[in-house]
């Protein structure tokens, strides 16, 4: 929050915002929407206020749940793991999550830069939950579920705005166009964005099992990627 | 948690983009590995990174070296990115020797990645693909600021402030290379390309 008090109007954390949340008011001050702020503190840690008029605020459910999707060095209380998701392939060589002939999507909900609020991130869970999708039970977001076989998350947190957040599920891959579909079909039902991302194992050969189908259905994907270079120790038999 | 999968741009912009990371299993490999991401930093820093940082502890630009290599945790994430894949071989190579345990990914165009870890004689394991944005793509900012704020991938740079940026250098209040290290100070991991965003940031000077 912004000690209003203190605010000498001089406009420099405005263009730090990543969800655009500050302006200047007609008090000649800098004001935060609540709505719109998710929490993330990059004006108080980056903006370089010239009078300190920032402070953090203690957050109460549900707005705290602001905080979990949007502060990127805090580690979730669930999985140990700083950020909005999981390990997902980083961690692979070792635990062996993603074994041949599965496929993990992570739906990077509100990203890049849109945000959103979780009743879309409902919307999209409840849609792949109809196809019999399991969620990633140490995902934040499946942690907020009130019924993780149907998607539904707890309703006092449908109207929060978050900044990212990262529905995560495995499939096996014949089941890949059927998913995909219904993405498809659920993207076009969203009030917002969200990134794709797919986690398979490399075949021996080096051949990457779900690349073939996007290029022979001209389904396009990024030219760069990651690769987990399989060097972690003890690695995981496959 | 994706945070460097989703970074936009033109095959040729991002063969000068490679972040890498390193990252222990909680599961598996974490405990005790917190001394370990100090000497995966101290090896990423001999191969000229233009940027680190550990998760749990912020980047080079705002915390300073420092506090960056003596606060690992066993839950750290620390990550450097190279701008050639001269560095990112001779990186990856050295952290394969040293066998320290935590996991390695490295990010950058699939078939120059691929290539290099074959010359250094290692096979990649797993690949996390992007199949972009869908949605409601018309609430997006535009594409070439995309390309530059989608380099941190927690998205923590703000499209307002690469217009800000752009606007200071072009007043000559200060250089592109100020402009860039500003940019990357809110990218908490240390995965923002400075040197890619300098050239990404001129692009934008001209164009307007």
């Amino acid at each position: 929050m912004i000690i209003i008090e203190s605010c000498v109007g001089c406009t420099k954390c405005v263009p730090y915002c990543p969800s655009s949340a500050i302006s200047l008011g007609k008090d000649r001050k800098a004001h935060i929407d609540r709505h719109k702020c998710i929490e993330c503190t990059v004006c108080f840690n980056n903006a370089g206020c010239p009078v300190n008029a920032f402070q953090l605020e203690e957050l109460e459910f549900p707005r705290s749940v602001r905080e979990v999707f949007a502060t990127v060095y805090k580690a979730h209380k669930d999985t140990n793991v700083p950020g909005r998701g999981t390990e997902e392939m980083k961690t692979n060589d070792v635990t062996g999550r993603f074994r041949p002939g599965m496929v993990g999507f992570s739906c990077d909900m509100g990203r890049p830069g849109v945000g959103l609020e979780l009743r879309d991130a409902e919307k999209l869970c409840m849609a792949l939950a109809k196809h019999g999708v399991e969620f990633e039970p140490l995902n934040p977001l499946t942690s907020l579920m009130s019924d993780k076989k149907t998607g539904k998350l707890r309703d006092d947190v449908l109207g929060e705005r978050v900044h990212s957040c990262i529905p995560e599920f495995t499939i096996n891959e014949e089941r890949f166009p059927e998913v995909l579909e219904a993405l498809k079909k659920v993207s076009k039902e969203i009030n917002t964005v969200f990134s794709l991302g797919l986690c398979v194992k490399i075949n021996e050969d080096g051949s990457v099992p779900i690349m073939k189908y996007l290029d022979d259905n001209k389904i396009p994907y990024y030219p760069g990627g990651k690769t987990n270079i399989g060097i972690g120790v003890p690695l995981a038999k496959f | 948690m994706t945070h460097t999968l989703h970074r936009s741009g033109t095959k040729e912009s991002l063969s000068i983009d490679y972040p890498i990371l390193v990252i222990a299993a909680q599961s598996v490999n974490a405990k005790g590995s917190g001394p370990q991401f100090k000497k995966a930093l101290e090896i990423i820093l001999k191969h000229n990174p233009v940027n680190v940082g550990d998760m749990r502890t912020g980047n080079y630009f705002r915390k300073g070296l420092k506090p960056v290599l003596n606060s690992t945790k066993d839950n750290s994430i620390a990550h450097g990115v190279f701008t050639n894949k001269k560095d990112l071989e001779e990186c990856l190579k050295e952290l394969a020797e040293a066998k320290l345990g935590p996991s390695v990914v490295a990010t950058g165009v699939f078939s120059e990645v691929w290539d290099s870890l074959n010359k250094i004689g290692l096979k990649p394991h797993s690949a996390n693909i992007s199949l972009g944005v869908w949605g409601k793509k018309e609430l997006l900012p535009e594409q070439d600021i995309l390309d530059i704020t989608t380099m941190c991938g927690h998205h923590c740079v703000s499209p307002l402030l690469v217009k800000k940026m752009v606007s200071d250098v072009k007043r000559d209040k200060i250089s592109i290379e100020e402009a860039s290290r500003e940019l990357a100070k809110p990218c908490v991991c240390g995965v923002f390309n400075t040197l890619r965003a300098e050239i990404l940031l001129e692009n934008l000077i001209n164009k307007s």
